[in-house]
């Protein structure tokens, strides 16, 4: 029997509800994984008591512990497949041990925040990337798993851009004409679709109408933020070239697979209905007020294998109240400011200066 | 004693930094520096100019505690002393020579210790070469700053010296230590490693620096008979040991080990922390976003791997683990404030915890006897140096365990027919 969090539909309970909804939940998960999984259960124990009345009083793992340990709460023969996060060779990747049951439910989740809007029917795909992306299982990539990742939700995928990243025309010809005046999905990573498919277009002048198709895009502004392009820039400038309109940018993380924040129409990051977010105040921890900049603490009802509910990421966020349920798009309204900037600390090692030069 | 260069394939240049800023390329650079005169350790051009630095440096940079230091360090009287002990080592029979030419690479985050290491091989004589990092700070800028202004008015030391940048291009570290005669490694194990990966002439050594890990050990009794003035003190005294380079410095305190029975410990640890707590407001010390969430993960990750009884998060500048076993207190570690603590009953009890990684033990409470007790049980397990709290990072020419100024040197003996 499937949670009323994942049937009813996603974005639509007012944040008081879905809190109430969500607390039992966690606070079960918790316990669950204090059970099931010693490494936790130890963290748990050295911690101290907190009041444990709201969702922020709950305990939460800094997601670098999945780089560390291999944190499980499934016994050895459950274990249906184990996924690894991206990271340059030599840097650590997160380990995330996933059993049948909830890989399904991560599944289901992300048909359900997607067919939000996609439609309940796979769209014609046009994928911002080369066709090598997904082929070459050698260089396997975060790019490769996220597009391998939204295949399902598309049908007659067309790659737009060969291996030197210049836009394949015939194949977008051939695309266009095909499904014109049909609804298609265009998906890419943010910086791909801004550099090698927006300025590509305006550059060659190619005439491109994307006006009936949604977009949904991922995997940061970082790339980005050296030309000054942020999400108004981004938005306004796919209308002009492409006519796009319906543009997604979502968040998520293989920590959290299935949890995927989906931009509104206001342009913020929503939670579905069983994410949510926290911002935290580095400096105390504690919930910091809407509106104020602080680290990015994720929920999830979905994870069942490992202790992955409740995560503090590495990412700079804020919160800008919440949605109403009116518009569609209820949940909190996030904006991820980007990755915390790295430390400059002092001491006698160098090591991660020669690590990162080799 | 002069060592030949080597051909860099690539006609590999570098950035001189001192003594005159140039890019040069690196073969007819080092040719040309090999022939530059050694000089007689503890010569007068060489006493006069630490003195003639130490006062610049006094002077300007009144602001930078680091490099405060730096010049009490290498103030006349003090070299003067350095010299005289030095002497003391020679007799009829025995002459002190530089080593020829010494290539130090310095830690990139420690402002300060390329002068030391730097200066220790000028006062003995030696060429010396030095890869600077690129990464600059106030205290680089300005140590770098007045050395080019003082080096111009010491021809001997300034021909004598060359500090270089360059990136991590394996050609010019082979050149440089071709052309050596003794290599210094600092910035620990992963500098050595990628240091090492380059040769150095049959005749040469290396002096390495590897990670290293320290610790402070307080008698719980002593702790208690302090006066309230008496504990302020201290907590300033351990604040300066540990946060001083962010608790990152080889010689910081990772750990607080209680002597003492189980009440008094558990009373010393409860007064102690929060004074440290309130030293860091004081001094306004900031953990920024990124380390705090590093501190928060090492936090964690102890928990699973030792027996963590206690979290205490005292704000962002002080979170205290308190653990059942010895606490295993090396490799990768946060810094910013994040102590283990752990109760023992006698000192002697330390020994089994303690490794080949572990320094530094700063200490209040015990008396001589008592640390040597603990020095001869521990014979070489670990531990280099025993300081009181307050001088964990005072540097000497007597780190690590080795004499610098002996390896800086070499000995020549002189047999006379009788």
């Amino acid at each position: 029997m499937l949670d009323e969090l994942l049937t009813r539909p996603q974005f639509s309970i007012p944040q008081e509800e879905k809190e109430a909804l969500l607390l039992p939940r966690l606070g079960e998960l918790v316990e669950h994984h204090r059970d099931a999984c010693a490494g936790y259960r130890r963290i748990l124990d050295a911690l101290p008591d907190g009041p444990g009345r709201g969702l922020s009083d709950l305990p939460y793992l800094p997601v670098s512990m999945f780089k560390s340990h291999l944190l499980q709460s499934i016994p050895d023969d459950e274990v249906f497949k184990v996924m690894t996060s991206s990271g340059t060779t030599g840097q650590a990747v997160s380990r995330v041990v996933l059993d049948r049951t909830t890989a399904d439910l991560q599944a289901r989740a992300l048909a359900a925040v997607m067919t939000t809007v996609l439609g309940p029917r796979r769209l014609p795909m046009l994928i911002v990337d080369t066709p090598n992306v997904v082929r070459d299982r050698r260089t396997f990539s975060a790019r490769g798993a996220g597009v391998l990742g939204m295949l399902s939700f598309g049908r007659h995928h067309t790659y737009v851009l060969d291996d030197d990243m210049a836009i394949d025309v015939g194949a977008l010809e051939r695309f266009a004409e095909r499904f014109s005046g049909q609804p298609v999905l265009v998906f890419g990573f943010t910086f791909m679709v801004w550099k090698y498919f927006h300025q590509q277009i305006q550059r060659r002048g190619l005439d491109v109408d994307l006006s009936g198709a949604v977009l949904i895009h991922s995997g940061g502004w970082k790339k980005l933020q050296d030309e000054a392009v942020g999400n108004a820039e981004f938005r306004a400038g796919l209308e002009r070239s492409t006519g796009l309109r319906r543009i997604h940018n979502f968040y998520g993380m293989v920590e959290q697979v299935g949890g995927v924040f989906l931009e509104g129409p206001d342009g913020y990051l929503h939670p579905p209905n069983f994410s949510d977010v926290i911002i935290r105040d580095p400096v105390t921890w504690a919930e910091a007020p809407d509106g104020q900049v602080g680290v990015i603490e994720v929920l999830s009802t979905l994870p069942r294998s490992y202790p992955g509910h409740v995560l503090l990421t590495e990412d700079l966020g804020v919160v800008h109240g919440a949605g109403s349920p009116v518009t569609g798009w209820a949940g909190k309204k996030l904006e991820v400011i980007g990755r915390i900037p790295r430390a400059e600390l002092r001491g006698c090692s160098d090591t991660h200066a020669y690590a990162s030069a080799s | 004693m002069t060592a030949t260069p080597i051909e860099v394939g690539t006609a590999a240049r570098v950035e001189v930094v001192l003594p005159e800023p140039a890019n040069r390329e690196l073969t007819p650079l080092l040719a040309e520096f090999a022939t530059a005169p050694t000089s007689r350790p503890f010569s007068p051009e060489a006493l006069d100019f630490c003195a003639d630095l130490a006062r610049t440096l006094a002077r300007r940079a009144r602001h930078l505690p680091e490099v405060q230091a730096l010049a009490f360090w290498m103030r006349r009287a003090e070299v003067t002393r350095l010299a005289e002990a030095f002497a003391a080592r020679e007799d009829d029979a025995t002459l002190l020579v530089p080593q020829g030419t010494v290539f130090h690479v310095p830690p990139s985050n420690v402002d300060t210790l390329f002068v030391y290491s730097w200066l220790l091989a000028v006062l003995t004589g030696n060429r010396t070469v030095v890869r600077l990092s690129r990464r600059s700070s106030e205290a680089s800028e300005l140590l770098l700053d007045v050395l080019r202004d003082r080096l111009g008015e010491h021809p001997r030391v300034r021909d004598s010296t060359l500090m270089l940048s360059y990136g991590h291009e394996q050609s010019i570290t082979d050149a440089l230590s071709a052309a050596c005669d003794l290599r210094v490694i600092w910035g620990g194990d992963g500098t050595v490693d990628a240091i090492r990966r380059s040769p150095l002439p049959p005749h040469a050594t290396d002096v390495t620096f590897a990670d290293r890990s320290s610790l402070a050990v307080i008698k719980a009794g002593a702790y208690a008979a302090l006066t309230e003035e008496a504990r302020d003190r201290l907590v300033v005294d351990f604040f300066n040991d540990a946060y001083w380079f962010d608790q990152l410095g080889c010689s910081s305190p990772r750990a607080v080990v209680w002597v003492g029975d189980e009440v008094q410990c558990a009373a010393a640890g409860a007064d102690f922390f929060p004074r440290l707590q309130a030293q860091a407001v004081r001094k306004g010390y900031a953990v920024d976003a990124a380390s705090a969430v590093a501190k928060l993960g090492f936090g964690y990750r102890a928990a699973v791997d030792q027996q963590i009884t206690g979290y205490e998060f005292h704000g962002s500048a002080l979170t205290v683990l308190s653990v059942a076993q010895f606490p295993a207190i090396g490799g990768e570690f946060c810094g910013a404030g994040t102590f283990f603590q752990y109760r023992t009953a006698e000192l002697l009890d330390v020994v089994a915890g303690i490794g080949r990684r572990d320094q530094t033990l700063t200490h209040h409470g015990f008396d001589r006897a008592e640390l040597r007790e603990l020095a001869v049980a521990l014979n070489g397990r670990g531990i280099d140096r025993m300081v009181p709290f307050g001088q964990a990072l005072s540097f000497s020419h007597l780190w690590d365990g080795r004499d610098l100024l002996q390896t800086f040197t070499r000995r020549v003996t002189i047999g006379a027919a009788r």
